[in-house]
């Protein structure tokens, strides 16, 4: 395939696309080995998990176009339901992880079932209703939560060093990114994916195609919480200790969002670029500016410059800049109207040729009358 | 295969609890002609199609597609049963290709010989839809989105198409270009229910008109004969019969 000359240009593309893509996951998984101190592998820690979270929110921002900010609730759920498995049940880890997992998936399915059936802004509106409830439960359930206390989550590995902690951690959280990512990837290429965009681009047209809109909805919804709460397990595992007002936090799912509308939510790897530039931005910022909240400022300016400059987001920004250099492609119409008459013309005669000598009509009369 | 591909018989239909928009209309589509409904606006002509393809229920009458009754049920039995209704206006999902455009009207198709076999076929018929395949549908010029619009409806192997004003805001060049599709569809062996504004450019691509007034059928018969009454025409099409077509809208 490489070599044959007339795919030469779709192979040039794919190959620039392998180097790109194996040199973006060899500075990756290396991070560990050049990360300057642990402090600065936690904070890769935390925007790959980042990553993860913006990544699992746009299996329903990207594909449906539904607006969610209440993802942080499956976030939290998902940290809290791992927690307790290992506490309450004596569960080993991993095991109560993936549960957790499958568990919020359950109860995604009734929460979508009643959510999307709105849309717009009160979808916005229901979804973060859904985390102002989760942390009122979380807080005020003390006995059963640790509520306002917090919980302390046993350590998968209690024998690991922290440097070397973070470095484990950082492997889980990159093979969990590469799994949702797949994922998402195979969603993306499927029918099902199809049907979905069409529900992004115009609901009611595609209901009236035959696309059932409302389980598809339902489905990805569901799919996304399950991979929103497999990454909050795995962040509860990490970071050991959890706080309702942390883990049920707006700014949390707001970030999520920020992240995938940032890179790009029709793309792949758009929530995985917001998250590099916005997890990497917020934690310099921490780490300049301590405790002021300065981080949110510039956050907040970051998205207004995005949504100013880049509604669609980096990824298609680069696009439209790299497209600015290449030679212009067709236009719509490359020909005068008087071309245009000589051509069609030439093709009327052509096809009256073609319909005199292979009769496909099935019913010869209609073709008289169309003579008229 | 019964004489009539697509009956409405007597329909009453209207929206809410306003007052009824179609009041006792029959339409009958012969197999492989076209059948233009015109009449002045509000006459209930997008309503007929909207009853047609079931996104209304009518109050009273039937529906009967190739000699099944088919009355009271939803957008996507109609769609299986046979009836492609194409929306007046532009319809194409613009931030997709025309290849998703077109294969997204075939989503109720499983068997994917057969959705291959509609590709090259609806491909043939619109040249332009195999042109420009990989492109964002909304890049296209209307004349063309219009095309894939049709190629869409046409996944389904649909026997009746409805076309809601496939005229609507395309130039009159363009216009004949659509009409000639019209008449391609037709002698593909696919009927046509078309409702137009653009009257008399209508009627001289139709084998049948009804011309729709208060909710009735007030009058139809071959198109040729009601482009040449001199009484219709001041009526319904504009006056002037001699003026040519291309330069008029209503």
């Amino acid at each position: 395939m490489l070599n044959a000359s007339d795919r030469l240009s779709v192979s040039k593309a794919f190959v620039a696309k392998v180097v790109v893509f194996a040199a973006c996951a060899a500075a990756l998984l290396t991070f560990p080995s050049w990360a300057a101190n642990p402090y600065i592998l936690s904070a890769g820690v935390v925007v790959l998990s980042y990553a993860v979270l913006s990544t699992s929110w746009n299996f329903v921002g990207g594909f449906t176009g539904y607006i969610s900010l209440g993802h942080a609730a499956f976030f939290g759920l998902g940290a809290y339901g791992t927690a307790l498995l290992i506490t309450k049940l004596d569960l080993s880890s991993f095991v109560a992880w993936f549960l957790a997992g499958v568990g919020v998936a359950l109860f995604a399915i009734p929460v979508g079932w009643a959510a999307l059936r709105v849309r717009g802004a009160s979808f916005v509106i229901v979804s973060i209703a859904l985390v102002l409830i989760m942390l009122l439960v979380f807080q005020s359930w003390s006995d059963f939560t640790g509520g306002s206390n917090g919980l302390v989550v046993p350590r998968p590995f209690p024998d690991m060093l922290r440097p070397e902690h973070h470095e484990t951690f950082f492997y889980l959280f990159a093979a969990l990114l590469a799994v949702t990512l797949l994922c998402w990837w195979l969603i993306d290429r499927s029918r099902f994916g199809m049907g979905l965009k069409a529900i992004r681009e115009d609901e009611d047209k595609a209901e009236a195609l035959g696309i059932p809109t409302y389980s598809y909805k339902l489905v990805v919804y569901v799919v996304s919480a399950f991979f929103t709460a497999l990454g909050g397990g795995m962040y509860a595992l990490w970071f050991g200790d959890l706080d309702p007002v942390f883990q049920f936090s707006i700014l949390i799912g707001s970030y999520m969002v920020l992240m995938a509308l940032l890179g790009g939510v029709r793309q792949l790897y758009g929530p995985l670029l917001g998250a590099l530039i916005v997890g990497t931005a917020l934690e310099y910022f921490k780490l300049e500016f301590g405790d002021t909240q300065f981080h949110l400022v510039a956050t907040g300016l970051l998205l207004g410059i995005v949504v100013l400059f880049m509604p669609d987001g980096i990824i298609p920004a680069g696009m439209k800049l790299v497209d600015r250099f290449t030679p212009e492609r067709s236009s719509i119409r490359e020909m005068t109207a008087a071309e245009l008459l000589e051509r069609d013309q030439s093709e009327s005669s052509e096809r009256a040729g073609r319909h005199a000598s292979t009769p496909s009509d099935p019913e010869p009369s209609t073709t008289e009358k169309a003579k008229r | 295969m019964s004489e009539y591909l697509l009956e409405l018989n007597d329909i009453e239909a209207g929206y809410g609890r306003a007052a009824l928009v179609l009041r006792g209309l029959t339409v009958k589509v012969p197999a492989g002609s076209v059948v233009c409904l015109v009449g002045p606006n509000g006459a209930g002509k997008s309503t007929v199609l909207k009853v047609a393809s079931g996104l209304l229920t009518p109050r009273s009458g039937s529906i009967v597609v190739d000699g099944v009754d088919v009355t009271g049920q939803g957008p996507q039995a109609m769609l299986a049963s046979g009836l492609a209704h194409v929306l007046q206006g532009h319809s194409v999902f613009r931030e997709m290709t025309v290849e998703e455009n077109v294969m997204l009207g075939a989503f109720t198709v499983r068997d994917k010989a057969k959705v291959a076999e509609r590709v090259a076929f609806v491909q043939s018929l619109f040249p332009i839809v195999g042109e420009r395949w990989k492109q964002l549908a909304g890049l296209l010029s209307g004349g063309q989105q219009k095309q894939v619009e049709f190629a869409r409806s046409l996944m389904v192997s649909p026997k009746v198409v409805l076309l809601d004003e496939p005229s609507m805001g395309l130039d009159p060049k363009t216009t004949a270009t659509v009409f000639d599709q019209v008449v391609r569809m037709r002698d593909a062996g696919i009927a046509v229910l078309l409702v137009e504004q653009n009257a008399r450019r209508a009627l001289e691509t139709a084998d049948v008109g009804c011309v729709l007034d208060l909710g009735r059928v007030h009058i139809s018969g071959p198109a040729p004969e009601l482009l040449a009454d001199p009484q219709l025409g001041a009526l319904y099409l504009g006056g002037r019969p001699s003026e040519p077509a291309s330069t008029k809208n209503r």
